[in-house]
């Protein structure tokens, strides 16, 4: 269970020469319960991956709570990572590592006993459709195989959480299937996931809960039935356009 | 297991498969250390052959069959001059002076007049300074003689002309003279050191970041602390690494050159090398420290070269300092890292005494700085602006 309430997070940048303030997070608030898939769903720039970044304890809030299982991100942050798993935004692996390697770097720095690691890797491998990759040097892996590595990495401990930031970014399509097939698989092992996406059939397709992010603030949540009722609208791209744009924005495009 | 343990023993496994690693580790030990010591032995020994032979090299030397006499009493061999001297000179095929006398020697002399005698140099062949002393101070030796047997031949006493009477008393041993070229040896084992570290400690960091692998890394339930740590110990081993390298290198050539000369000069058996140990495995200590935080304000792995290449700078020029600034052992140069293992060292070599106080204020000084600049890493991860800049 994920739950954040009223987080806010403005980070200062140079804008054309001057220090300008500028606000990723305005007002995030939702619930990601387990044994479901939570989409934050939102354009480019809305705040999305500041909220994944502030719940994984990577960044630290203005305002507002995270907590993952009951425990406070800002208060016991190892405790935290500790029960997560992330596919952030950035998924660079060690090319002159085996994916062996790489994933069993993160499973030794996560105190992982040998033989579970073994297990586990097998089992991740299957799910991944990526035996064959393990031995190879990540060096040269195309996006897919360097997003299976990552992904793999990132649930060698087992964890009761796992949020992806913009999972299908780049992939084709048998990447994506198998990426689907894996949440399937840890949906029913009763876990607790949250991704984000800006792709609107992706998420219809992966997400059980949609939660639609816009200018840093969360707008709406619930099923895309829910959603799409709620905004009045034929389909979810339209219930979409008109809960997370102004209408002046959208007439201007 | 410890969590720096692991980091350290992933990246030793990373950097060892870098081919950078052995690229920078192999050549500023195994063939800077060697081959600048072959080259500092060889330009000893032929600086003190030619000294020591006094060779003049006399242009129409059938025109001074007087001088060429004299200069045969004072135990010099003469050589006739090629006729193509100053062609040869100026090439560096000629690392001597070159005597070079008129044709109407013995006449103008026999007349009682001054005679001019040219010494053709090149100044920048650096072996010909110390050939053209000799030359010059047996020329004025033939001079003193015909002009005391000129005053002799007018009733004068030749003591009329020289009220004083200058010998040179030099304090510096021959070893010690020798050793001012052996500031080579501590400054090659210091950059080496500094070189050593390069490449991992900016690999580690910059690199961990552009290659997007640090906001993973950082999922991990270990503390910044111990990553740093982990990190810190592959950047220091590799330049101790390059350290002992070197250290071997000088040791092997030691044997290998066996030049008397080169042995009378420097001081390199074991004590030696266990003070080089003592000295320069806290500076490794150091400069990877400080070369993984310089290296983690780069926004990339472009940027950390540069803001590394820093350290490289200082590192390289403060131990050359006294060279130019002539200045002499003083207490505070024990307080400066890189001139304060240069300083000692150098003593070392030139057989002089080093005390305790001189290795462990150094070495407290540089583990002082270690010990900040990894805390203060270990804070910049928390930031995330220095995690998340691009």
């Amino acid at each position: 269970m994920i739950e954040v309430s009223n987080l806010a997070k403005s980070f200062f940048a140079r804008v054309e020469g001057r220090r300008a303030q500028i606000i990723a997070v305005s007002d995030v608030s939702f619930d990601a319960p387990d044994g479901t898939i939570t989409a934050l769903l939102g354009p480019n720039g809305a705040g999305k991956t500041t909220t994944l970044r502030i719940v994984g304890t990577l960044v630290a809030a203005d305002a507002g709570m995270a907590r993952v299982g009951g425990i406070d991100a800002r208060r016991e942050p190892r405790a935290v990572r500790a029960q997560l798993g992330m596919l952030s935004d950035a998924r660079g692996l060690y090319a002159r590592l085996t994916a062996r390697e790489n994933i069993a770097y993160y499973a030794d720095l996560r105190g992982v006993p040998k033989p579970e690691f073994e297990q586990r890797l097998k089992a991740l491998a299957d799910l991944l459709d990526m035996g064959a990759l393990l031995d190879r040097r990540t060096e040269g892996f195309s996006t897919g195989e360097r997003m299976k590595v990552a992904l793999a990495r990132a649930l060698i401990h087992d964890p009761q959480h796992l949020m992806l930031d913009e999972p299908t970014n780049g992939l084709d399509v048998l990447s994506t299937r198998a990426l689907r097939r894996l949440l399937g698989h840890l949906r029913s092992e009763g876990k607790c996931i949250v991704l984000s996406s800006h792709i609107m059939q992706e998420v219809e397709q992966l997400a059980d809960r949609l939660v639609i992010v816009a200018h840093g603030r969360s707008v709406a949540h619930g099923t895309a039935a829910e959603i799409r009722q709620r905004a009045g609208a034929a389909s979810l791209e339209d219930a979409f356009v008109a809960l997370a744009y102004d209408a002046a924005e959208v007439a201007a495009r | 297991m410890n969590a720096a343990w692991i980091v350290f023993r992933k990246e030793l496994v990373d950097a060892l498969r870098d081919r950078r690693t052995w690229f920078v580790v192999l050549l500023s030990s195994l063939l800077a250390g060697p081959v600048s010591l072959l080259l500092i032995a060889s330009f000893v020994s032929s600086a003190e052959e030619s000294a020591a032979r006094r060779e003049v090299i006399v242009a129409n030397a059938a025109a001074a069959p007087a001088l060429v006499n004299f200069l045969q009493r004072q135990g010099a061999m003469i050589t006739d001059a090629p006729s193509d001297y100053r062609e040869q000179l100026r090439s560096g095929r000629l690392q001597n002076a070159v005597v070079v006398i008129p044709p109407d020697f013995e006449q103008r002399l026999a007349k009682g007049e001054t005679v001019r005698i040219e010494v053709v140099l090149d100044e920048t062949a650096s072996r010909a300074q110390a050939a053209v002393r000799t030359t010059t101070a047996l020329l004025r030796g033939y001079s003193r003689e015909l002009g005391s047997q000129r005053l002799l031949a007018r009733g004068v006493s030749p003591q009329v002309l020289q009220p004083i009477e200058i010998e040179e008393v030099n304090l510096a041993g021959s070893r010690a003279r020798g050793a001012q070229l052996l500031f080579l040896v501590p400054w090659l084992a210091l950059v080496g050191a500094v070189v050593g570290a390069i490449s991992v400690a900016i690999d580690v960091t910059a690199g961990e970041r552009e290659r997007g692998s640090l906001e993973p890394l950082l999922m991990n339930p270990v503390t910044t602390g111990s990553i740093v740590l982990g990190k810190w110990a592959v950047a220091a081993t590799c330049s101790a690494a390059v350290v002992v390298l070197t250290l071997a290198g000088f040791t092997a050539a030691m044997q290998f050159v066996r030049s008397e000369n080169l042995a009378a000069l420097m001081q390199f058996g074991a004590p030696e090398v266990a003070l080089f140990l003592a000295l320069l495995l806290p500076f490794s200590a150091m400069v990877g420290a400080l070369n993984m935080l310089a290296a983690t304000y780069g926004r990339s792995h472009k940027e950390a070269q540069t803001y590394a290449s820093y350290i490289t700078m200082i590192v390289n020029f403060v131990p050359i300092l006294p060279l130019f600034l002539t200045i002499r052992d003083a207490p505070w140069q024990l307080a400066v890292p890189a001139l304060a293992q240069q300083t000692v060292l150098m003593r070392a070599l030139r057989g002089e005494s080093v005390g305790p106080a001189d290795i462990l204020l150094p070495g407290v000084i540089a583990l002082a700085l270690t010990a900040a600049a990894l805390l203060l890493q270990a804070r910049l991860l928390r930031n995330e602006r220095i995690v998340f800049s691009r």
